[in-house]
């Protein structure tokens, strides 16, 4: 186990080379000259060649990468090309508000979920079972845009609801901000995790053992409860646990349209202005999170289910 | 699912309403910034919105009188205008006494502004280690400042001590700057955000987290600063007697701004900026009565009605509208490079295929004027009667001259891409530019690109046309016909790249001159010169609208506001009997 | 001949399945509306005024008119081109690129399924949106880097499933039996295995379409999709400052024109897993 986990952990360095090398590429090859946006509308040609030579511009490329590899390992970003702040600083203060969203977004979205899956599995293929899928289904087929659009305009702007936009560090002040777009995010995700979840629990319904189970005479509830969630939970949580890194990146249109000052946003911010050590964070911070979770998955996998070994 | 969310929604309302108290007793501003700033360093400021945020903490040694038109230039840190020699290189400056700065652990008790400040303010423009934003204001102005910038440029540390020969100080509060040769506008340079004066202890003891502590010498101290969502100010206890002014322009009386003639700056105890990005959410907070004034930027529509008057339910709302001409020109502009361009004909005809009045309808209600050349009106060089023969929207000539120019019914002519931003309002532009140059057959393509692209494709020259706006740095033409200068070709200001040996000679001697009758007919000739070349398809001078609530008291639109808003006030009584009705 | 019947019985089930028709028939019928565009035979003249700035919608114009005074129906129709032929491209592109990367990985083992697993995480665990956005970008926007983005972002969760599932039928008797009768790996691969995982490639292209017609809006609602054409990301886009003067039809249109076909890949999606996933036979 020990084994398996340092094996993995290590694994993060070559994808960790190649993350920074694609980041690396893609934005070398970016449209922006740094410089120029950096020094606004009356730069000249001596300025801007002083300004590259300052950020490192000049360097070879290999050197470059290496910069940026240097940085993947020491988490050291430097500072922001376009704000001039110290990015590990940024990330915090940004990393605060997107989590307040989507974290309690999260956890409702997915116990709900679970809560309306074990129901339509109980009533599998009658009504209220076709019902729910099709909303399900339909609520997340409508564009995000159309409900951040109509929402704000009716709930927050007519009936006064909600905040209409904003963020107050410290907890209870942020809830008013945060629940109508963690609102829209429930009702975003609820389909896909309800459409998941209930393809598990009817591939665990069809097995053996549930059949065993029900000859026994168990009722169905017990049933659905104790035995076939029990084994379905281990898909539910390998599903569940692999989002979690992307609760940390926000939910981009979300905190732009409702002024909440997340990652989301600066990522967007850094990439309309050619803010590489920005991007170049974020896009690292990312993937650690990612591959951390990742094997977190795993270890859980083996929890839940003793007949997985990891090698 | 449905009920679930209504019972979740109930829940959080029911939170909601808890937390929220409106407070009435303090005299608060409540503004908010459509883009996140750029940090307090003076030196970096070069957007409108981040000198907003730093003219409320610190103050430059001139301002531009907050009413009165055209804009006047007056003292403020400084003791009144400079004396300038005869030969306009000696600029003699007196600052006033007592002008303490805030209160900041960098200092050892009071610590007053004096001469030394000022020149340690410039020196920080020129450090090369800092490539300031604002180095292009002084650059090649001032005598020994260029060497001295060029002799740190590979030094390990910057040496501020050397003197250099433009800087020469007589005691605390009086000194002088040598220019270089005559530069009119030099004035104009001590307004803008880039030469705020800063102290050096502030700078020394923070170093690069300077752009987080700003510690000036104005009406405000900066309370919290949270980049991207809030900036909270309180009023400076120990500010000067500054008072608000007792005459304005024409009209200011009648309108109630000079009500607070007199009063003691600044007017208000604290403000709070927002930083809302998108344009919906600005809206709709400010219907709400959340925010106390909103730029529209381009929206009008949203709060004008057919007859461009107030929404009369914004209006009964006591929602006030501001409607005021801006100090800036728009331009669709082509690249010289590309041999096809320098076809003067053509370049007319593409001119006169733009129907500017539907664009000016159909993007500015209407409010914009038609730009006959390069200066918009309030400047000196500007000439009401001036009508360019080649702005008149003429299908028929445009084919005309389209054919004579060799491509009869846009055969033979290449796809013309013009860049813009790829946000809503520039992309539906220059759609609307296609759609006209189509019925002459000519065939523009929209590119959209982020704004950095942008900057990219016209600073290196790989464009074919593009489109901005360009807004007054100080109000000078010199500002405006510089977009037109061979020597500012890309990568600097003249995106078109394009060169008038006579213009160039002209425009060298007019800019030269102080303000006179002479310069004045001089950007005369200037003006119509380029008119008549038509280097660009000249676009609008557009209107700057903005809305404010009742309560708002002493707002006047103004160019270059950094200093504003320390005379804006706030009702307080309107705004408890309002605030019932949102 | 046991894949035959198992087919046949699939669309059989599929056939019988109301919703997965009606999707099915949506589906068609988009793809219709796509082509007839791209053909010119239909709202080829979308960017004409036919009437007055933000006509409401009418007899004479059915979902209104926009800011220029262009039918906002004609605009959904082209948008509709638009959106399918990103599909369409996405799929071409991961398809090839995620079969043969899972199978691959999947069959071999070793080096190469380190290597390709590699890949997939190191592009997996940079964030989509940053990867799509630079990609198009670095590609000078349009459609064209839309399909190319879209496709090379979208290529890993097929590789991936591919991956598992090829593994699984290697250790099967038939792919066994034709290793013993002198089959050649890749004549085992292509010709036994990799019929056998069709049904993943199916569901998953089903579900990737919608979600490439997601992503396109999105991308051409942050400026960087589709230049100078309509497209619902960019309609909706104008809507954003539309709608709080009550010029609510732009969205309505897009809005509407995008739910169809997403909830009919959606429906078409379930339905097709549930006929064709072996695991859920005989329920």
């Amino acid at each position: 186990m020990l084994q398996y986990i340092i094996r993995r952990l290590l694994y993060m360095i070559p994808v960790l080379l190649g993350v920074s090398l694609v980041i690396f590429i893609l934005f070398n090859m970016i449209g922006g000259d740094p410089t120029a946006v950096l020094l606004g509308k009356n730069a000249n040609a001596r300025a801007m060649a002083d300004l590259r030579e300052q950020l490192g511009l000049n360097k070879s490329l290999f050197l470059q990468y290496l910069d940026v590899v240097k940085s993947a390992f020491t988490f050291d970003f430097g500072r922001s090309w376009a704000t001039k702040q110290e990015i590990t600083y940024m990330i915090t203060q940004g990393a605060y508000p997107s989590l307040c969203l989507t974290i309690p977004a999260f956890v409702i979205s997915t116990v709900l979920s679970l809560i309306i899956s074990l129901v339509v599995a109980f009533y599998r293929g009658r009504g209220i079972d076709l019902f729910v899928r099709f909303f399900c289904i339909a609520g997340m087929s409508i564009s995000a845009l159309t409900y951040i659009l109509a929402f704000q305009w009716i709930f927050a702007f007519e009936l006064g609801w909600f905040e209409i936009s904003g963020f107050e560090y410290g907890f209870p002040d942020f809830i008013p901000y945060i629940a109508l777009p963690a609102i829209i995010w429930i009702i975003l995700s609820i389909g896909p995790d309800v459409r998941f979840f209930r393809t598990v629990i009817l591939d665990e319904i069809y097995q053996d053992y549930v059949r065993t189970a029900r000859a026994k005479g168990l009722s169905e509830v017990t049933i659905l409860l104790k035995h076939v969630l029990r084994n379905a939970m281990i898909p539910i949580i390998t599903y569940v646990v692999i989002q979690i890194p992307f609760l940390i990146l926000g939910a981009l249109l979300l905190e732009s349209f409702f002024g909440i000052p997340g990652l989301g946003g600066i990522t967007l911010n850094a990439l309309n202005s050619s803010d590489f050590p920005v991007i170049k964070a974020m896009a690292i911070l990312s993937s650690v999170v990612y591959i951390l979770f990742s094997l977190l998955s795993d270890i859980l996998y083996t929890f839940a289910d003793p007949r997985v070994k990891l090698k | 699912m449905k009920f679930l969310n209504l019972v979740l929604a109930g829940l959080l309302v029911v939170v909601a309403s808890c937390s929220k108290e409106k407070n009435f007793d303090e005299r608060e501003l409540h503004l908010m910034s459509p883009e996140k700033i750029a940090g307090f360093d003076p030196i970096q400021v070069s957007d409108r919105y981040s000198g907003h945020e730093n003219g409320k903490v610190y103050e430059g040694l001139f301002e531009f009188h907050p009413l009165k038109r055209p804009y006047e230039l007056i003292p403020n840190l400084a003791d009144g205008m400079p004396t300038v020699s005869a030969d306009g290189l000696t600029y003699t400056f007196k600052i006033k006494q007592g002008v303490l700065f805030h209160e900041s652990p960098a200092f050892k008790g009071p610590r007053e502004l004096k001469s030394d400040d000022v020149f340690y303010t410039l020196r920080r423009l020129a450090d090369p280690k800092l490539s300031a934003k604002g180095w292009w204001i002084i650059d090649d102005k001032i005598a020994g400042l260029n060497e001295w910038r060029e002799k740190n440029t590979n030094l390990p540390v910057t040496n501020y001590e050397e003197p250099i020969d433009g800087f020469k100080k007589i005691d605390d509060y009086n000194f002088s700057i040598v220019l270089k040769r005559p530069f009119p506008q030099f004035l104009y340079s001590l307004a803008m955000p880039y030469t705020f004066v800063v102290a050096k202890e502030v700078v020394d003891m923070f170093g690069k987290e300077f752009l987080n502590h700003p510690v000036g010498t104005g009406p405000f101290t900066l309370e919290k600063f949270e980049q991207s969502n809030r900036i909270v100010y309180l009023r400076n206890t120990k500010f000067r007697d500054k008072f608000y002014p007792s005459e304005g322009a024409e009209g200011d009386d009648k309108l109630g701004l000079l009500a607070d003639a007199g009063k003691k700056l600044p007017l208000v105890d604290k403000v709070v900026v927002d930083i809302i990005p998108v344009d919906q959410t600005q809206w709709l907070n400010f219907q709400k009565g959340r925010v106390d004034l909103m730029e529209m930027k381009s929206m009008y529509e949203r709060a004008l009605d057919d007859g461009n008057q107030l929404h009369p339910n914004l209006k009964s709302n006591g929602i006030r509208l501001h409607i005021d001409p801006m100090l800036d020109v728009t331009f669709f502009a082509w690249n010289y490079d590309n041999p096809i361009m320098k076809n003067k004909k053509l370049r007319q005809a593409l001119s006169l295929a733009f129907d500017r009045a539907g664009y000016n309808r159909t993007f500015y209600k209407g409010l914009a004027s038609e730009a006959q050349s390069v200066i918009p009106p309030g400047l000196a060089g500007y000439r009401k009667e001036f009508k360019n023969p080649y702005t008149k929207y003429d299908v028929t000539l445009a084919k005309k001259l389209l054919a004579e120019a060799g491509f009869p019914g846009g055969k033979g002519l290449p796809d013309i891409t013009v860049e813009t931003r790829s946000d809503t309002i520039p992309r539906q532009q220059v759609e609307f530019l296609a759609k006209n140059m189509m019925e002459i057959g000519v065939k523009i393509k929209v590119g959209q690109n982020t704004w950095p692209e942008l900057i990219k494709k016209v600073t290196t020259r790989q464009h074919q046309g593009y489109t901005m706006a360009w807004g007054a740095d100080y109000p000078d033409a010199e500002n405006f016909l510089g977009l037109l200068y061979c020597p500012n070709s890309s990568p600097g200001s003249n995106g078109s790249n394009y060169c008038n040996p006579d213009f160039d000679a002209l425009f060298k001697t007019a800019t030269q001159l102080q303000d006179s009758p002479e310069r004045t007919s001089q950007y005369e000739k200037l003006m119509e010169m380029v008119a008549l070349d038509t280097p660009w398809i000249f676009g609008f001078h557009r209107p700057e609208v903005y809305v404010s609530q009742a309560w708002l008291k002493n707002f006047k639109q103004m160019e270059f506001n950094h200093s504003q808003f320390q005379y804006l006030g706030v009702d307080l009584e309107v705004k408890k009997e309002l605030s019932k009705k949102f | 001949m046991k894949e035959n019947s198992l087919w046949k019985d699939s669309f059989k089930r599929l056939a019988q399945d109301k919703t997965a028709m009606i999707s099915l028939v949506i589906v068609i019928m988009y793809t219709l509306v796509a082509l007839l565009s791209a053909m010119g035979l239909i709202a080829s003249d979308w960017a004409r005024e036919v009437g007055a700035s933000n006509l409401p919608p009418s007899a004479e114009h059915w979902f209104g008119t926009d800011i220029f005074g262009r039918s906002v129906l004609a605009k959904v129709l082209r948008g509709t081109q638009v959106a399918m032929s990103v599909g369409v491209a996405t799929a071409v592109i991961s398809i090839p690129i995620g079969v043969f990367l899972g199978a691959i990985a999947g069959y071999f083992g070793g080096w190469i399924d380190d290597a390709v697993t590699w890949l997939y995480t190191t592009f997996s665990s940079i964030p989509n949106i940053m990867l799509l956005i630079s990609i198009t970008m670095i590609l000078g926007k349009g459609l064209f880097a839309v399909y190319i983005a879209l496709g090379a972002t979208s290529w890993v969760t097929l590789s991936r499933l591919i991956r598992g599932e090829v593994m699984k039928h290697k250790e099967r008797e038939y792919v066994q039996a034709a290793g013993a009768i002198g089959g050649g790996h890749m004549r085992k691969l292509f010709r036994h295995i990799l019929p056998n995982v069709t049904h993943i490639v199916i569901i998953n292209t089903s579900l990737q379409f919608q979600i490439a017609i997601k992503s396109e809006v999105i991308l051409s609602y942050l400026g960087i999709g589709v230049q100078g054409e309509p497209s619902w990301g960019t309609m909706i886009d104008d809507a954003k400052l539309e709608i709080s003067r009550g010029v609510w039809w732009q969205l309505a249109g897009a809005t509407l024109a995008m739910f169809l076909i997403v909830l009919a890949f959606n429906l078409l999606g379930d339905a097709l897993r549930d006929s064709l996933d072996p695991k859920l036979k005989g329920k």
